[in-house]
């Protein structure tokens, strides 16, 4: 059987999918890049709502397989001198197997356990690709990342790039979507809510959770290559542990579970800096403030507020 | 032995007894709350800055700027428990990691504006004075170091076996609802346990400072080998905590000095993830890996 789907969410959906087409004809220079940065989070934060929002893990690697995705991509066409349009589906395909790779042993851990062991990963990667000077460049990073270009095309402006990443976006948004609806989808849910129980009902468990945590590094090594080619330059700090915080708390405030959460989150994030410009050092205390009063007060995210407030003026979207 | 060996081996005993202390905060709560708590590295910062502010700023006397620190980390582990723990508790374990992961960032940022980004250099009861160990020139403030963490550990020791209230605190450990129908205040016990956090934070924050500079970026660093050091000891293992804090501290001293220097760290986290994989209940320790 499958579940219903709430066709105001998707109606809601691809109503701001289309709306966000028009966006840069109204934003400037620095605004594209920080819409940019939006977008490739959001598809950073749906890869990770298949680890954390379905299948429970909570892992603190994303940043770490961004930047795997990100330095793939970035030394596939720099030293390899691949065009980007090959060297991005490479990059994808080789966090994926980091990911499996990564996830088959660690993920036989639970809770805090596996938590504290993604941290690590996440860390060795940052220490490793600031060591490692010969391949990722070190402290340098890796520079003269070329801009994406289909033949004929450069997107070199942030203005093009928006809508490769915007299609990105998209094709990442409806194959979440597919899955998540898909029985694979529905063993995630099944394992979060009752490990043990869906192990009796033959479910392979561990083959699941690997899933969810190979496709979340599927979809951040895709983020990652799409943000080398953007920025064309890639550097360790960028894929630090904080960045893996920040993920989560993107998917948190969205609404964990959710793939409109994640992109929610994942926007809202993206731009509390901007807004909260004027506060200056005091931003960071007021961003961890209110996360943590989001954790305790909506602990279902913001998403659940609309879902509310839907209810309340009497709109049933099933 | 070389003089440089011996060196080696009395930094990395001092700096592993500070993460054993950092260990054992992090175990503390854990056991007896059933937190985790991602923010004991910011917890050492605070310590480590209340001793900047009464021994630099206010310009006391050490022998009145430390007790005045720890009393300040005290009352620190109070606020923690009325303001984090109060809330966060019996939630999800996912929603109390990434709480005081968050709460972490407001400490770690409210340092920043309270003390600015400028380290300072605390100054060690020893001065820069240097004592022979078997002929080897060593830093009198890291024996000083030893010497005061293993104090700290002898009396957490004498007071979780040896009082009365040390056995409540066992016992709420064991089974919170029992320990409640005997008539043991768990409330209490739970604000004593934070108290003991801060204690034992502010004084691995007090003895760092002299060792590394007082950075408000110093916490995570701190705290990620503490939670090496109790993976490779044992999650729940006092023991574990102290065996795991030294192996730590010796490891990165003598990794740097004999393999790379720049890889140190990684080698820390490349044991703490095979012990993950290969031993989780750690050197001492229950099998613990798969309790959630």
């Amino acid at each position: 059987m499958r579940p219903p789907r709430n066709r105001l969410a998707v109606a809601a959906a691809l109503v701001a999918f289309l709306l966000a087409l028009a966006l840069p004809a109204f934003v400037s220079g620095y605004g594209i890049r920080i819409l940019n940065l939006a977008l490739i989070s959001a598809i950073a934060v749906i890869g990770l709502n298949f680890a954390f929002g379905y299948a429970g893990l909570i892992t603190l690697a994303q940043a770490g397989f961004v930047g795997c995705g990100a330095y793939l991509t970035a030394i596939l066409s720099t030293t390899a001198g691949l065009p980007p349009l090959l060297s991005i589906p490479l990059a994808v395909v080789g966090t994926t197997a980091i990911g499996a790779a990564v996830g088959l042993p660690m993920l036989r851990l639970k809770g805090h356990y596996l938590a504290l062991a993604t941290l690590g990963f996440n860390v060795s990667f940052v220490i490793v690709a600031t060591n490692w000077k010969s391949v990722m460049g070190g402290t340098d990073g890796i520079s003269g990342i070329p801009s994406f270009a289909v033949p004929g095309f450069a997107f070199a402006t942030d203005h093009r790039y928006y809508y490769v990443l915007w299609l990105a976006l998209a094709l990442a948004t409806g194959i979440a979507w597919r899955i998540r609806y898909s029985h694979i989808g529905l063993a995630m849910i099944a394992v979060r809510d009752d490990e043990i129980a869906t192990g009796a009902a033959s479910v392979g468990v561990t083959r699941i959770k690997v899933q969810a945590f190979s496709l979340s590094a599927a979809y951040a090594g895709l983020a990652g290559a799409l943000f080398a080619h953007m920025t064309n330059f890639v550097a360790p700090d960028d894929f630090a542990l904080s960045h893996s915080i920040i993920y989560l708390a993107m998917l948190i405030i969205g609404g964990e579970g959710s793939i409109l959460g994640a992109i929610a989150g994942a926007v809202i994030v993206t731009f509390m800096p901007e807004l909260m410009r004027d506060l200056g050092q005091a931003y960071m205390i007021i961003f961890g403030s209110l996360m943590l009063l989001i954790l305790i007060f909506l602990p279902k995210g913001l998403l659940s507020l609309a879902a509310m407030a839907a209810r309340r003026i009497g709109i049933s979207g099933r | 032995m070389s003089q440089q060996l011996i060196q080696l081996i009395v930094s990395g005993l001092a700096v592993g007894a500070v993460y054993a202390l950092v260990g054992l905060a992090f175990i503390m709560v854990n056991e007896a709350t059933g937190v985790v708590n991602f923010a004991t590295g910011q917890m050492v910062a605070i310590g480590c800055f209340l001793s900047v502010t009464t021994g630099i700023q206010m310009g006391l006397p050490l022998a009145a700027a430390y007790p005045l620190a720890l009393a300040g980390m005290a009352l620190f582990g109070m606020v923690f428990y009325a303001v984090v723990f109060r809330p966060l508790q019996d939630r999800p374990v996912v929603t109390v990691i990434i709480g005081t992961v968050m709460i972490g960032i407001v400490i770690q940022n409210s340092a920043l504006i309270t003390w600015g980004s400028v380290p300072f250099r605390p100054r060690s009861p020893f001065g820069r004075q240097v004592v022979d160990v078997f002929g080897a020139a060593i830093s009198a403030h890291a024996l000083f170091v030893i010497a005061v963490s293993f104090l700290m550990i002898g009396l957490l020791y004498a007071f979780i076996y040896r009082t009365t209230i040390g056995a409540r605190m066992r016992a709420v450990a064991q089974d919170r609802d029992a320990a409640r129908l005997m008539g043991i205040g768990v409330d209490r016990m739970f604000v004593l346990t934070w108290v003991i956090a801060g204690l034992l934070t502010g004084t691995a924050g007090l003895l760092v400072g002299p060792m590394w500079f007082a950075d408000v970026n110093m916490g995570d660093p701190i705290a990620l080998k503490a939670f090496a050091a109790i993976i490779i000891g044992g999650f729940s293992s006092v023991p574990g905590a102290i065996v795991g804090g030294i192996l730590v501290g010796l490891a990165e001293m003598l990794g740097a000095a004999y393999v790379s220097s720049a890889y140190k760290d990684g080698l820390v986290f490349l044991v703490m993830i095979l012990f993950l994989l290969v031993r989780p209940q750690g050197i001492f320790g229950e099998r613990i890996g798969q309790r959630a």
